[in-house]
């Protein structure tokens, strides 16, 4: 039963949508921590280091690494040609997180690259499931 | 900070798409060596190019809007397709390409609006 459930947790398609769940988390986050710290004036604050003052970003910190441990399990068993172009489902969630979330707005034009991103996901992930059959 | 804004998200894509090359690298070394030495070589320069793309991204977050700044990522789909098909010697097929361009295209469409 653990290991039926641990095989299943283990499945690249699953672990590509978890990574990009707590990528997105983790933008938010830093958003966040960047807006609360952006009235702090300093000649190094282009390194963005004075960022660190807010809790949001070191909250966002935390899911960086989790996302890190994801990906790497990703890249375990998958390849990076195949893997990274997946990954990018980030850029229909971010946005739409951002509209939902952060009150951002999304253009016409947005709108257009969103769909785009997601037929450009379709042609990658089509090869790939039949990379997976064959495993 | 205009031209500066542009150099600044530059260095954070390289940065980054140099730490998924050796993050890559790291794990395919670690499937026929493990955790060792050998995994280290590629794994910690993964980590400090990912930790400078990420403080640089932070910076730029403070004076952008994330769904302004993050898109420009989106670039580094086709940069690393082709650098994993010559450092990695994936195999890029037709498929996989016009996926890439698609998506980059998607990415920097959102990226201008």
């Amino acid at each position: 039963m653990l290991r039926r459930a641990l095989g299943w947790l283990g499945n690249p398609w699953l672990q590509i949508a978890l990574n990009a769940i707590i990528v997105t988390i983790s933008e938010l986050c830093l958003k966040l921590g960047a807006r609360d710290t952006a009235y702090l004036a300093h000649s190094w604050s282009w390194t963005g280091y004075t960022g660190l003052a807010s809790i949001w970003t070191w909250l966002g910190i935390v899911f960086v690494v989790l996302s890190l441990v994801s990906w790497l399990y990703v890249l375990r068993l998958v390849p990076l040609s195949i893997a990274f172009p997946l990954s990018n489902v980030v850029h229909i969630l971010v946005p739409l997180s951002c509209w939902i979330f952060l009150g951002e707005l999304i253009s016409p034009r947005r709108w257009a690259g969103i769909a785009l991103v997601l037929i450009g996901l379709f042609v990658v992930a089509k090869p790939f499931a039949r990379i997976e059959e064959k495993l | 900070m205009n031209s500066w804004k542009f150099v600044l998200i530059f260095s954070a894509l390289i940065t980054f798409v140099a730490g998924q090359l050796l993050f890559k690298r790291a794990m395919e070394t670690s499937h026929s060596h493990g955790f060792g030495k050998q995994f280290a070589v590629w794994f910690v320069p993964g980590i400090v190019s990912m930790t400078v793309s990420f403080f640089l991204t932070l910076g730029l977050l403070q004076h952008l809007e994330l769904s302004y700044v993050y898109p420009f990522q989106g670039l580094s789909v086709i940069i690393i397709s082709v650098a994993a098909t010559f450092l990695l010697k994936e195999r890029l097929t037709l498929q996989l390409a016009l996926g890439a361009l698609l998506i980059s295209a998607g990415v920097v469409l959102v990226s201008l609006s």
